[in-house]
């Protein structure tokens, strides 16, 4: 009897400005493997189902536990973690592509940078005073702080902004990941000290405004972030300040 | 020498982000570099929180009670002096942390919420979820990014930190560092530099460390001189998940719930595990600590598991796992109290684990041991410093639960302003302070791996060297057996002379910076071994059989060790340890200390 | 990876370009298209839709309709300022946003993408069908507002073309979607429906909005086939005005 194996088909690109080709290898299966271990085992064999050898895949990596948000990409088709990809629970050949929306370093690791300028332009931090010994920080309650929780659990995977239909080159749209930090820093009782600026910033070419609440992101997000809620949150303050602008400006 | 001085930080965990934000705060110029975008770093990973005797519960905890426990826990083998002054600092700590906007859980009033874990009795660790390290990291991240907005930080994110530069007198004068794209090499000029690269779980090959705590970086100053102090103690944790790419925690709860731990009592039983009828299956905590069953501490149930995979051959399936069995407790129950880290399991194992016992074995979780350093954060190299998992001076033999985002932290307080310090006093270096010759170094090291054509490839023998490692360096300990592992380490070096890039290409070759790494792991390997077996004595996570209790009078010491050129491995110094707060005790959690 | 600290990676200006914070109009524009479709265009196209009703009861009183519809004041400043301009805003910028997402049902066919999707096919088929509809009926042929009595007629001949009919109904059921997902999209994107359940729950009710306005465009689009009219049509012009001018303070009771 034949051993059971698995069928992968990798797209690989050498550098940004090369041509994307696809390779096919087929590996020895192994129960409970996600698709870093196929990764893996590709590096430790470079070579295609042909028997042409090749070099290991290129690919962002860390924590494999779903908590740095490095491993996003492709998988048949669709833009999740490749840690949390079970392949036992996956269609083979397993198709294996670099977001689409990102410049490709190589092969599978692409440059996710927008989003961390994103971060600068929306000032997302509490800009306290120093690091010296203030004392205790405002008092919070359970609610609030069980409201801000889950924006503060995003990995910067930009999952959300691959599968939004309205990020692209075309309108710069500054993606969910980005709003949602604005809420939680608008809501938090130091932050909010920026929430002017931050509402301003959201309100240029690349803002809240393209959202076109396809809500793809809320699907897509693994570690299911409340972005609908979120963005019509950040949506209603940039709206009262636009109003507030009028009248008072 | 200047008056702004220049410091270089690298890696951006915890401790690095902590130290940058000191540097730049004071008006310091700072370069961070680090290998992933530093939102990424492993100290997301931590779970459970961070302690600090803030007595907010009314029980009357204090920091001396934080020092005592924290010293205690280490088995005595921690210097005193620094445990004291980061327990001292905790609680101004938690307090910062707070106020940048930590989602820090919150009592009914407001006010931090705090809750009990391993070796202490007081309400001391405060947590934002189950996602405490992940909330540091990117409140830290939020303040750095905040600077570097401010032009005050250089971020140099996909930077790999080859070598220390030291000049004529051999001090540091800044940092060789290949670029991850480019694979450019280049050396960046510093007045200090500060090294805060975390832990070194890779050299276990899986373990629950994330992909670039390999050592690195520390074993690269390791070989230009800098000490590397008690590498031999390794804390394993009893329950991770195995994978086929890592190890990932399982909290100590799912057993605090009324999980039980067992093997079929036949080797290679290959039926599923509830077609085993409860005859044939073997509970052997509960067997050999009637006791205490199943909640044994952390260091008993590993050993046991270990035992019985590795000596009685009975691992599931002949893998080395066991199960850890909660099908008995009802699905309410358990979905009431354990949630979330059931979740964990069906998510990367694909099995519902109230319907399937979960397999879980012990993996290599945390590195006590680290670069020495003194007071001040600083190695035995002038202007090397350390701060975070990188160092060795916070956990003894033994890290508690929630004291690691601390040392951290701390850490990083406390490198950040004394590099400083030391970079305004520093005088000029002659020359070009050694930067020509450690690129040159450094390139001839690149051209030679690019021109080597042997048939070695370096992700096996990374593979071989995690078994190694794993099986004689982790949980049981014996000499014959570290003897034996030094003398495989030595061969997979004679290997990696044969090693086959199967990637020459010169742009994001990651396979290329693996194997550079790959070569710092194996020499920090054999100090870990080598350490361990010098170390005839059982103490903390160090047990051996052979020698089954602490002894201090010979070893209440710490291991430092020196790269030596002439034999290209470890040479070992002792120091006493400061003990000058608290005399040494036996360490017993079965009574009362 | 931050490409930005390393001139060398020449990456640095690819892909999708950071958020141009204080920069450029496109928020401004963005919210008068989605105001536009609200006030005036959703008000003029419910005003439109309840006239038309007024097909329901026979010729005379649609006719009456479209006679007080011309006898409000300042008549081209209302159509042109209310209704042409933004309605050619509404689809010319509406077209812009199109041209700039990228929809991707293909891999993520979840209800979400499928309204987006849905969004802009209606919008599109709306917007050709409203330009042939206010050529052929507004701009062409006998002018309404001079002869309302004819506009049954008029209407009636238009339908009387089965492939007409079908365009009709088709641009019904879509301006109504269009409309009636738009209004949802509003209320969340103003801010006005902020939480899950809210927007829920306004989402039943744009469905029954649409649902009611498909039905009532159908019936009235149907009722102009009315065999009962069948001759109606051909009544003189100036009967028909006496006549409708007689019922005119009825309709305005029964609105």
């Amino acid at each position: 009897m034949a051993e059971r194996t698995i069928k992968v088909e990798i797209k690989r690109q050498h550098d940004p400005d090369g041509n994307a080709v696809v390779e096919k290898f087929e590996i020895p299966y192994r129960p409970n493997m996600n698709v870093i271990s196929v990764l893996m085992e590709i590096a430790a064999r470079p070579v295609t189902v042909d028997g042409k050898e090749t070099t290991p895949v290129t690919y962002e990596s860390n924590c494999l536990e779903e908590i740095c948000g490095s491993c996003s990409m492709l998988i048949n088709g669709r833009a999740r973690m490749a840690c949390s990809a079970l392949v036992d629970n996956l269609e083979q050949p397993l198709r294996l592509e670099p977001l689409s929306k990102f410049p490709v370093v190589r092969d599978l690791q692409v440059d996710r940078s927008v989003l961390f300028e994103n971060l600068k332009r929306v000032q997302a931090w509490v800009p306290i005073d120093g690091s010296y010994d203030l004392g205790a920080g405002p008092r919070i309650t359970p609610q609030v702080q069980e409201e801000n929780y889950p924006l503060s659990n995003c990995i910067s995977c930009c999952c959300c902004m691959e599968v939004c239909p309205q990020f692209n080159v075309a309108t710069g749209f500054v993606g969910a990941a980005t709003i949602a930090q604005v809420k939680l820093f608008n809501d938090h009782p130091t932050g909010k000290v920026l929430k002017e600026e931050r509402l301003h910033a959201m309100m240029g070419d690349g803002g809240i405004q393209d959202c076109a609440y396809a809500q793809n992101c809320v699907v897509a997000c693994p570690k299911e972030l409340p972005l609908a809620q979120a963005i019509s949150d950040v949506g209603r303050q940039v709206m009262l300040q636009a109003v507030k602008d009028i009248f008072t400006t | 020498m200047a008056s702004t001085p220049k410091i270089i930080v690298i890696g951006g965990g915890l401790a690095g982000l902590s130290a940058v934000m000191k540097i730049a705060e004071a008006g310091g110029k700072v370069d961070l570099f680090s290998i992933v975008p530093v939102k990424r770093s492993h100290s997301v990973c931590a779970q459970g929180g961070i302690n600090a005797a803030k007595n907010l519960k009314g029980e009357g905890d204090t920091t001396w009670q934080h020092f005592d426990d924290t010293v205690y826990g280490g088995d005595f083998l921690g210097n005193q002096t620094p445990i004291k002054g980061m327990c001292e600092a905790a609680p101004a700590i938690i307090d910062l942390l707070d106020r940048m906007g930590v989602p820090f859980n919150r009592t009914p009033e407001g006010l931090l919420d705090f809750r009990r874990f391993g070796g202490t009795l007081y309400h001391r660790t405060a947590f934002a979820g189950a996602t405490t390290g992940q909330q540091l990291l990117y409140a830290l991240d939020e303040q750095v990014r905040r600077y570097e907005s401010e032009g005050k930080v250089q971020k140099y994110e996909g930077w790999e930190f080859l070598s220390a530069v030291l000049d004529s007198k051999g001090v540091c004068r800044g940092i060789c560092a290949m670029n991850l794209r480019t694979m450019e090499l280049r050396t960046f000029a510093a007045d200090a530099i500060i090294l805060a690269t975390g832990g070194n779980g890779a050299i276990f090959g899986k373990s629950t460390n994330s992909v670039v705590c390999t050592g690195s970086a520390q074993a690269a100053v390791y070989q230009q001189g800098v000490c590397y102090a008690n590498g031999e103690f390794i804390q394993v944790h009893p329950t991770c998940i195995p994978g086929e790419d890592k190890l990932r925690l399982m909290s100590e709860s799912a057993r605090g719930e009324g999980g039980r731990v067992w093997v079929p009592k036949t080797a290679g039983d290959k039926r599923e595990a509830n077609s085993i009828p409860a005859s044939e299956r073997w509970y052997f905590l509960e067997e050999w600590y009637p006791k205490y069953g199943n909640l044994v501490p952390r260091d008993v149930a590993t050993r046991a598991i270990h035992k019985v995979v590795y000596e009685h051959g009975l691992g599931i399936d002949g893998q080395p796992m066991v199960y850890l069995d909660l099908t008995h407790i009802d699905r309410a129950t358990l979905d009431r109290k354990l949630e979330g880290i059931l979740e964990i399991y069906e998510k990367f194992v694909g099995d519902d684990p109230r319907e399937v016992p979960m397999k879980i074995f012990p993996g290599m979780h945390y590195t006590m041991g680290g670069l020495w350093v003194d007071a001040d954060q600083m190695t035995n190299i002038p202007g090397i410093f350390a701060a975070g998992e990188a160092e060795y001076q916070y956990h003894g033999a033994n890290r508690l639960g929630a004291n690691s985002l601390l040392s951290c932290i701390y850490g990083g307080f406390v490198a950040g302003p004394k590099a400083m310090q030391y970079g305004k006093n520093l005088q000029a270096a002659e020359g070009d302070g050694g930067h020509t010759a450690e690129l040159k170094r450094q390139e001839e090291i690149n051209r030679r791996l690019l021109s080597s054509s042997g048939a070695e490839n370096p992700f096996k023998i990374w593979r071989e060297l995690g078994d190694v490692m794993t099986k004689n360096a982790t949980v049981i300990r014996y000499n014959k057996n570290l003897q034996a592992a030094d003398g495989q380490i030595q061969s997979l070096l004679e290997r990696y002379r044969n090693i086959n890039l199967s990637d020459k290409s010169m742009w994001a070759n990651t396979s290329f910076a693996f194997t550079r790494q790959l070569l710092n792991m194996l020499h920090l390997a054999r100090v870990i071994v080598q350490g361990a077996e010098r170390r005839d004595e059982s103490r903390g996570a160090h047990y051996k059989p052979d020698f089954p209790d602490r002894n201090d009078e010979k070893f209440l010491k710490t291991t430092k060790a020196f790269f030596a050129t002439d034999t290209n491995g470890p040479r070992f110094e002792y120091e006493a340890v400061d003990t000058q707060f608290i005399p040494p005790r036996p360490r017993r959690y079965d009574a009362v200390k | 990876m931050a490409t930005a600290t390393n001139p060398s990676s020449g990456s640095a200006h690819r892909g999708v370009q950071p958020l141009r914070a204080g920069q450029g109009h496109s928020f401004l524009l963005r919210k008068l298209h989605s105001l536009s479709g609200v006030i005036p265009i959703g008000a003029f196209l419910l005003e439109h839709f309840l006239s038309n009703t007024e097909a329901l009861k026979g010729p005379a009183a649609y006719a009456a309709q479209v006679k007080f519809l011309n006898s409000l004041p300042w008549v081209p400043v209302l159509e042109w300022g209310f209704i042409f301009l933004p309605i050619l805003y509404h689809a010319c910028y509406g077209l812009y946003i199109w041209s700039s997402g990228k929809s991707n049902i293909t891999y993520y066919p979840w209800a979400g993408n499928w309204m987006y999707m849905a969004q802009r096919w209606t919008g599109l088929i709306a917007f050709g069908y409203i330009a042939q509809h206010v050529y052929h009926l507004r701009f062409s042929g006998v002018r309404l507002a001079d002869h309302p009595g004819a506009s049954f007629a008029k209407v009636h001949h238009e339908l009387a073309n089965p492939w007409m009919l079908a365009l009709y109904l088709v641009a019904i059921i879509a301006t109504s979607w269009h409309f009636s997902y738009g209004l949802w999209l509003f209320a969340a994107k103003w801010g006005i429906t902020t939480g899950d359940k809210a927007r829920r729950r306004f989402g039943y009710v744009c469905t029954a909005l649409a649902v009611a306005l498909i039905t009532l465009g159908i019936a009235s689009a149907l009722a102009f086939l009315n065999p009962k009219y069948k001759y109606g049509w051909t009544e003189s012009p100036s009967a028909q005005t006496t006549q409708s001018q007689l019922q005119m303070p009825d309709v305005a009771a029964s609105k």
